[in-house]
């Protein structure tokens, strides 16, 4: 796959460059087909600035936190639960106050365990290409983009050596777009998005742009959904149990022009990915006849380049009773765009089937509107048991605890 | 002796061993030795917590960080940051510099590189780097073997060919910062 796939660069390229030498002498020969690295990138956009924001890959203690700016809803609180976790992305909730965080530029696994009143951190693996976690029955899940790894019963066995999985999971080669966020479904199958390597572009193989699902051991694999360009969040609802997933919009098509969407997973169904953008917009450059034809429709816009990540429905008591149920998303911020929109944790109310979503603020604060600067990004959530809430900052490399009382 | 400038952060003692290979003040005189001075603060900084986690794998710098903290190798980025860069090479192969120049340009390069690509916090300084160490780099990405930096990099050089390459090297690596 890899091999044919470098070969029909291959191939690209040299008609490229015979065709430019072609035009050279011949000013009257067709024009080229452009390059992989120039889809998707408009003349127009020959002047911008707009580039990724730069993560921090130092760690960050509780005091240098600015807490005092985050703004959340009356009866609310926040606090940092875990500091000095840089680059912290996903939670997954293990055994006995033990948790797992996955760093994605460092490449670590954090456990932090937590006693109560206060927690502790130690990094079980590192060294691996964007990491994440997963947690059942026990076991610790950890998949890179080209590796998985299970820790069998690390609680009682913190030093256990991993079982390496990779095989059977048969990952495909690129990584750009390919880190993962990855759950156990109510099911019992681990769940798992492949990003198309690309911001846009057709995907070099059939592999790209999907959600899939496996057995816990990598067997009985089935691609669930195609045409999703970069899913990394998703829960199942409370009473439907259908999944609903976040899915990143491509870059580069003006400031308002594609949303993120926040969409239910229909089986077999298609989003759109790459000729149609939140199940209404065409893409200019690659072209279908009625592209979005049989596109199933999102939920809900979650905002142009916001960056779209982290899903979970409120199941707890701790929160009021009209929070009960309700999608909270974490959106770690745009940089494509010239106004920032997003670094902040939404809520989407709708109805069971999808119906009727509004889109209402909950934890913002994390950038300033006047001078368009940052300091954080909120990324995952995690539902505690006692029906806190944590919420990961990617920026500062710290995890936040958000309580409610009266 | 690089000149004495005004505002320029005290060398931390670490530094020295940086320089051996990296040059003195950070400008390198060694084939496929990337210079670091002028890069900026973010990029360095990255670039050392990566290294020491050994998220990049770089022969020569194996077990140099082990165990640095944190506040070492900020120090070490303000510092070489701060660090004058030295003139380009003036020996422009006219065919290859213009080629560079215009698939940079149609590449984008300046939109995070900025457009005299003198980079910008996590993003490097390409205007004066070393050719041989731009083209190993660029080979690196475009072979998905960066591993640790981010991926754009990886989908930026999707499908270009070895000559162009060679030519944005050649390019980049002439013109002043």
């Amino acid at each position: 796959m890899v091999k044919n796939f470098t070969q029909s660069f291959k191939k690209l390229s040299l008609l490229v460059s015979l065709s430019l030498s072609a035009l050279a002498v011949n000013a009257q020969a067709p024009a080229a087909p452009p390059p992989a690295w120039k889809q998707g990138m408009p003349d127009s956009l020959a002047n911008s600035t707009l580039a990724p924001l730069a993560g921090k890959l130092t760690a960050t203690k509780a005091a240098d936190v600015p807490l005092n700016k985050i703004k959340l809803p009356p009866g609310f609180k926040v606090e940092v639960w875990a500091d000095s976790v840089p680059g912290s992305r996903a939670i997954a909730q293990g055994d006995n106050g033990k948790y797992y965080v996955g760093s994605r530029p460092l490449g670590r696994v954090y456990e932090i365990t937590d006693n109560g009143t206060t927690r502790t951190s130690r990094v079980v693996i590192d060294k691996l290409d964007q990491p994440t976690v997963a947690f059942r029955d026990g076991s610790l899940y950890v998949m890179a983009v080209d590796k998985v790894l299970r820790f069998d019963n690390i609680d009682k066995n913190p030093t256990v050596a991993p079982i390496d999985l990779t095989e059977k999971f048969n990952l495909p080669p690129e990584k750009h777009h390919n880190w993962k966020y990855i759950a156990f479904g109510p099911d019992g199958k681990l769940y798992i998005p492949f990003g198309a390597p690309c911001n846009i572009c057709e995907p070099p193989s059939a592999e790209y742009a999907q959600i899939r699902r496996y057995n816990a051991d990598g067997s009985g694999m089935e691609v669930l959904a195609r045409g999703i360009r970069n899913s990394v969040g998703f829960d199942w609802h409370p009473v439907t149990k259908e999944l609903w997933f976040s899915n990143h919009g491509r870059d580069w098509l003006g400031d308002d022009t594609p949303n993120d969407t926040m969409n239910r997973l229909k089986v077999g169904g298609h989003y759109g990915f790459p000729s149609c953008h939140q199940g209404n917009l065409a893409d200019p450059d690659v072209k279908r006849l009625k592209p979005c034809d049989g596109i199933e429709q999102p939920v809900a816009l979650m905002g142009p380049h916001a960056a779209t990540m982290g899903v979970k429905f409120y199941t707890g008591n701790m929160f009021p009773p009209e929070y009960r149920n309700v999608l909270f998303n974490a959106r770690k911020g745009s940089w494509n765009r010239t106004k920032k929109i997003g670094h902040d944790v939404v809520m989407v109310r709708a109805d069971a089937d999808g119906k009727n979503a509004k889109v209402e603020p909950f934890m913002t604060g994390f950038y300033s509107d006047a001078d368009q600067t940052f300091w954080g990004r909120p990324a995952y959530l995690h539902q505690m048991n006692d029906g806190s809430m944590l919420v990961s900052d990617e920026q500062m490399g710290v995890i936040y605890r958000v309580t409610y009382s009266k | 002796m690089a000149p004495l400038f005004c505002g320029a952060q005290s060398m931390p003692a670490r530094a020295v061993a940086c320089n051996a290979c990296h040059g003195t003040n950070g400008n390198s005189q060694l084939k496929d030795m990337p210079s670091i001075a002028g890069q900026p603060k973010i990029f360095i900084e990255n670039q050392l917590v990566l290294i020491r986690e050994g998220m990049r794998d770089i022969p020569q710098m194996k077990g140099v960080l082990e165990n640095v903290p944190d506040s070492e190798l900020t120090a070490l980025a303000n510092y070489y940051a701060g660090l004058p860069v030295a003139k380009p090479p003036t020996n422009r192969q006219i065919n290859m510099y213009t080629k560079g120049e215009t698939l940079a340009k149609e590449m984008r390069c300046g939109i995070c590189h900025l457009p005299n690509y003198v980079g910008r916090e996590q993003m490097p300084r390409l205007a004066g780097q070393r050719e041989d160490y731009l083209l190993h780099t660029m080979r690196s990405m475009k072979a998905n073997q960066a591993v640790g930096r981010d991926s754009i990099m990886i989908a930026s050089l999707y499908g270009i060919s070895d000559e162009d390459l060679q030519a944005i090297s050649h390019y980049l690596a002439r013109i002043a910062p």
